[in-house]
């Protein structure tokens, strides 16, 4: 019961720091739109977290694959394996210098990842929540763990 | 025209006005519809442009010939009873509709409305000041077709009982040749106008009351409309008519009658026979060539003579239009060309202007500099900013009064408010660091193939024989690096020390091999690849003149020095690394020699190309790209560094110009590239180009901003550079053979304005060490009708951007891809212009065009047959295609244009005729089309494209000439690749040679080589002539004739 507690919380921890590079990179960006940071910054930023970026989102999904828990497991696989191909391709990082030119997809490529990690967000919070709550109420109860997540 | 002609303090709606623009009296125009409050505002604008342009647009362009005569014919027609019955297919149905409505400029069938105006007025002739408002939005749309109104309104006004309307008949004709007169010359002869335009208006008082009180200084288009008094346009419209029907329908089957009536606004082609039939039905000898070569648009200076000469920018249109949904039915890139420091003919060089202590006057919000169609008011204490409208002060120091036309008293003493292009001496503030001193640093393969192909010895004796002409003297940095698999530092320092070096660390190999003296270099060798670092950081640039001794021992001793090298290795990467570490400092400019692939180290590359099930899928373009992320990463920190790079490439075998050249894209250089390079063949041509790249005028650390009015936007940039902001081009070293091109968008609301201002500032340190900017300002109109888009047209810049974006496309996309773009975007452009007329046309089978634009399908099939694009695999080595990508991105239009159609010239007779003097070429001889059909076996041929020179002997010419050329006899076959052209002790060669002279020096950029090539030496006259021969179908490409009718059905199509 407690290990289940503490992978939501990692699990937890993991989408926000994930949330908050993806913000960090979308940041850049605009302020490099807006002339308040210049291409070499920009591109140095967004570089040095990208591979961090890749290794947790990995790690969760191993998480989830260690621990037998099939769905969230299969939501992040397929982000997981479509990062592992960039970076076998070489082009997770930013070219600095068609960054101009590839600015409006860099873009759009990072807020759809937002979005995603969003929704695992609000997936992981509520089984956070749902297992935090039933451990404390089911205590002495044996019926746990049902229902679809 | 005097300059400033109106510096008025007038009217603040229109604070842009171009201070001598031709429409000056447009704002009067406007003004009597404002204060009648009927007017819409945003109309004004549109109008205020559009007639004169309209009128402009015949005498402007080079129109077809007919088109000056048919004044002569023009009365013929127009008294003929029978003209309304013949002449109307059409306008019944459009006349009576069209009458109430008011026209949107931008709505889609901008044909029609015209005749409304037209037609309504005479019915209507009582209506006194109502319907002005109406007719003033008319205007802007019957402008740009004066020739449907005709059409349409001259039946009608027959039947109304109009008891004035017979004196106006008799009166136009005297009326007419002096309006037609001041319309062609529109900006000049305005006072002119003006006063003949009323006699003619003179029978419309007695209907119209409200006419008389107009103001006298409207602009005679307008009053046109006004007093309902049509010639005018009738004039052109008869005029096209006639001259079309005389001279081009004999050959055409469609009836006459529905062409009368019509003008011919275009040009066009007669396709007779249907799609799909066998003949063609075309002649290939009426097919448009440019057999004069690039001309420069010229309605760009005329109509506003203080704009900077095209030579300095380009716009693919000189009418921008106002509105997306204008935007979006021109079909070609809407955009310039800009070649900031093109070289200026002596006389028209640009001058140069110090502020000193009072500062560059700029504007304070959009920080545009001053130049000539800014407008001083309030006394001239303040100037209003032409891009942005603020009003600025005038600085205590740069104040002048104003005299009575609003003009500043000092205007002769302050060129930049004279002319279009200008050079500041820029204060300190636009420093970031004091100016660098011009530096050259050379990085040198030494390695076998180098050595053997004589690269090396010809390199170093051309750097030996520049050092006296590089540029910014005494300040001019110098330094050396030779690599091959180890990285050889050369220490030139002339200092008295005398160091024995010996670095024995235990991470690096690394010792001396001479022994530094006064003046002899030191050397020191690196071996150690993974942690490049550099030995005496401080002494491996050394000051040129202090040095000069040192380095000339250097240069003299660098070919022996390697010249048993047997290393075929090459460490690239990290001497590329070395060399940048050690300019970072200062930045400049690097001069890399490369004759092998990069084999060691960083950056180290692969064989790529041979696997041939790669060519024609889609991952073709992969070739085509650099390989390795190193080279951009390597060109993005040279940038930074300031450091701009040049690449030679030498090799016999694949070097991936693809990666190599990255290098050069992102950091301003470019890149030359000898295919099998041999010092007995190409010996002359490198030492020019080096030479030229030494010595050329240089523009050190600069930067290159474009601003533009509201409304408009650059978006895209082609060309040579790194973007270092949005908008902000950074070019570490730029010089006078490299041209930008740029795209341009506009924002979602109308333009509003009359005139869209460009500034192009490059700020840049000169080799003097001073730091200056050169700004070029110009002006263009903004349109509402497309036609008038067409018409003013730049084919030059067009092909230019389409090169630029089509040799984009190519790398990352299939060839054929690219190649299809371009012929799309053509199609598009010329439906959407056939779509113009074609209502009111009986445009059967016939292709048409605007005059401006005739040769932009033939230049897209060259485009399409250029190196970049051409064929697929087989058709050219890769690195042959990505250097020739690489040079067309930076070559200015004229260049480019040259490339595309090389000229072809007979020159046998020339040389025979023995009293013929250079000059008279012409008088023997012109360009021939580039067909195989213009080569005569008895003739001799020469074909420049300004890269290289083939002379073609024909099979039966007179044996004479080629034995006094190049002193063999041709029946024996010789092997001409081995034969090499110089100047034999007789008339005929030596006027050759001076023939080659005169041309090399017209083309300055490059060193053309000399091949010759006999009739039938296969297969060398296919490769070198036949393949480049555009107009002819080499291996499954279409010739002229056939793209020219591809193009024609898919036109039709959908049209």
């Amino acid at each position: 019961m407690a290990w289940e507690l503490i992978l939501w919380l990692i699990s937890f921890c993991i989408a926000m720091a994930l949330l908050a590079l993806t913000i960090y990179q979308l940041m850049c960006l605009s302020d490099m739109e807006f002339d308040c940071l210049n291409p070499y910054d920009t591109s140095s930023r967004i570089n040095t977290v990208v591979i961090p970026e890749f290794v947790i989102q990995g790690a969760l999904c191993v998480i989830f694959l260690l621990t037998w828990h099939w769905f969230m497991f299969l939501i992040t696989a397929p982000v997981a394996y479509y990062n592992m191909k960039l970076f076998v391709k070489g082009k997770h990082l930013i070219d600095v210098t068609e960054i101009y030119r590839l600015l409006n997809g860099e873009k759009k490529y990072r807020i759809v990842k937002l979005i995603f990690y969003f929704v695992l967000f609000g997936i992981v919070i509520f089984r956070l929540v749902e297992t935090a709550v039933t451990s404390l109420i089911d205590e002495d109860n044996d019926v746990y763990e049902s229902g679809i997540f | 025209m005097q300059p400033m002609g109106n510096e008025k303090p007038g009217p603040p709606n229109f604070p842009g006005r171009p201070a001598i623009s031709p429409f000056a009296a447009a704002p009067q125009t406007a003004m009597p519809f404002l204060s009648s409050g009927a007017v819409v505002r945003s109309e004004a604008p549109g109008y205020g442009v559009a007639p004169p342009v309209r009128f402009n647009g015949p005498s402007v362009l080079t129109l077809p010939s007919s088109y000056v005569s048919p004044n002569v014919g023009f009365n013929q027609p127009f008294p003929t009873p029978h003209f309304p019955s013949s002449a109307q297919p059409v306008p019944p149905s459009r006349g009576p509709p069209s009458a109430p409505r008011p026209v949107q400029p931008s709505a889609g069938q901008q044909v029609l409305p015209p005749p409304v105006s037209f037609h309504s007025q005479p019915q209507f002739p009582s209506v006194p000041m109502g319907p002005p408002p109406q007719i003033l939005n008319l205007a802007t749309p019957t402008g740009n077709f004066p020739q449907s109104p005709l059409e349409s309104s001259f039946p009608a006004p027959r039947p109304t009982p109009l008891p004035s309307w017979s004196p106006l008949e008799s009166s136009s004709p005297a009326a007419r040749p002096s309006l037609q007169q001041s319309f062609h010359g529109y900006p000049g002869r305005q006072g002119n106008t003006v006063t003949q335009v009323p006699p003619a208006q003179s029978p419309f008082p007695t209907h119209q009351g409200s006419y008389i009180p107009a103001p006298p200084a409207q602009s005679p288009p307008f009053l046109a409309h006004q007093g309902g008094y049509a010639p005018p346009p009738p004039l052109a419209a008869t005029v096209g008519l006639n001259s079309r029907d005389q001279m081009q329908h004999p050959g055409t089957g469609p009836p006459v009658g529905s062409l009368q009536g019509l003008v011919e606004e275009f040009s066009f082609l007669s396709l007779g026979s249907a799609p799909g039939s066998i003949d063609p039905g075309l002649d290939s000898k009426a097919l448009p060539r440019p057999l004069d070569g690039d001309v420069e648009p010229n309605s760009f200076t005329e109509m506003y003579p203080l704009n900077c000469n095209p030579r300095y920018l380009r716009l693919t249109t000189s009418a921008i239009p106002n509105s997306q949904s204008l935007l979006s039915r021109w079909h070609l890139p809407l955009g310039a060309v800009v070649h900031p420091l093109a070289e200026a003919p002596h006389g028209e060089e640009v001058p140069v202007v110090n502020f000193g202590p009072v500062g560059i006057i700029r504007c304070r919000r959009c920080r545009a500099y001053v130049n000539p169609y800014v407008t001083f008011t309030d006394g001239g204490r303040k100037w209003r900013c032409n891009i942005c409208a603020l009003l600025n002060d005038v600085s205590g120091e740069y104040f002048s009064h104003l005299d009575v036309t609003g003009r500043r008293i000092d205007l002769d003493q302050r060129p930049e408010l004279t002319k279009g292009s200008v050079e500041f001496v820029a204060p300190t503030e636009n420093m970031v660091r004091p100016p660098m001193p011009p530096l050259y640093f050379f990085l040198i393969d030494v390695s076998l193939s180098a050595v053997r192909s004589g690269m090396l010895e010809i390199v170093a004796q051309t750097i030996k024989s520049c050092l006296d002409d590089l540029p910014g003297f005494p300040r001019t940095q110098i330094g050396f690096l030779t690599f091959d698999s180890t990285l050889h530092f050369y220490n030139m320092k002339a200092s008295d020390s005398f160091d024995y070096l010996l670095y024995g660390k235990i991470a690096y190999l690394f010792f001396t091999i001479r022994i530094s003296s006064l003046t002899q270099p030191q050397m020191m060798v690196v071996s150690d690849l993974d942690n490049i670092f550099v030995p005496l950081p401080d002494d491996l640039l050394v000051n040129l003149s202090e040095s000069r001794s040192v380095v000339d021992v250097f240069l003299d001793s660098l070919p022996s020095m390697f010249h048993d090298n047997g290393n075929v290795e090459s460490a690239f990467g990290p001497a590329l690394k070395a060399a940048s570490m050690i300019m970072r400092q200062l930045g400049g400019k690097l001069l890399i020699f490369q004759s092998t692939l990069p084999s060691l180290g960083v950056g180290r590359l692969k064989l790529r190309g041979d696997d041939l099930r790669i060519y024609g899928t889609d991952k073709e373009y992969a070739l085509r790209i650099p390989e390795d992320p190193f080279y951009k990463q390597m060109a993005a920190d040279l940038t930074k560094f300031q450091i701009g790079v040049n690449v030679y490439a030498f090799s016999d075998k694949y070097t991936d110009i693809a990666s190599l050249g990255t290098l050069a894209k992102y950091t301003g250089g470019q890149v030359c590239y000898y295919p099998s390079f041999q010092s007995a063949n190409h010996n002359e041509k490198l030492r020019y180009e080096l030479a030229r790249d030494l010595t050329r005028e240089t523009a050190w650390e600069a930067v290159m901003r474009i601003r533009c009015g509201k409304g408009v936007r650059f978006t895209t940039y082609h060309g040579h550079f790194m973007l270092r902001s949005a908008d902000l081009l950074a070019l570490p070293a730029v010089d006078c053979d490299k041209a930008f091109a740029v795209q341009l968008s506009l924002e979602d609301t109308l333009l509003t304005t009359q005139t869209v201002y460009f500034q192009v500032a490059l700020l840049y340190t000169s080799s003097s060490g001073e730091r200056r900017i050169r700004v070029h300002t110009a002006a263009a109109p903004v349109v509402a009708d497309l036609g008038e888009m067409y018409r003013r047209a730049d084919t030059g810049a067009i092909v230019s951007l389409f090169s630029r974006l089509a040799i984009e496309k190519t790398l990352y996309q299939k060839l054929e891809d690219a190649r299809h773009s371009v012929q799309l975007r053509i199609v598009k452009a010329l439906r959407e212009y056939r779509n113009l007329y074609a209502v009111q046309h009986r445009l059967g089978g016939r292709m048409i065009y605007p005059e401006s634009l005739k040769f932009l399908p033939l230049y897209g099939l060259a485009l399409c047959k250029s190196m970049p694009l051409r064929g697929g695999y087989a058709d050219a080595q890769i690195d042959e295609r990505g250097a020739a990508g690489y040079t067309m991105m930076t070559l200015p239009v004229k260049m480019l244009l040259k490339l595309l159609y090389p000229s072809l010239i007979r020159i046998d007779e020339y040389l025979v005729k023995a009293s013929a003097k250079v000059d008279e070429l012409g008088n023997f001889s012109k360009r021939l089309p580039l067909a195989a059909a213009s080569l005569d076996p008895k003739g001799l041929y020469i074909y420049d494209d300004g890269y290289r020179f083939i002379i073609w002997f024909g099979r039966m010419l007179s044996p004479d000439i080629a034995t006094n050329l190049i002193g063999i006899d041709l029946s024996g076959f010789p092997d001409l690749s081995k034969v090499s052209l110089c100047e034999h002790d007789n008339e005929v060669s030596r006027k050759l040679m001076g023939l080659l002279k005169k041309f090399r020096e017209s083309q300055p950029s490059f060193y053309q080589l000399c091949h010759l090539v006999r009739q039938g030496e296969q297969p060398r006259e296919g490769l070198l002539l036949f393949a480049n021969l555009v107009e002819d179908q080499i291996g499954g490409t279409s010739g002229y004739v056939d793209w020219i009718l591809q193009m024609h059905r898919q036109v039709q199509q959908s049209a």
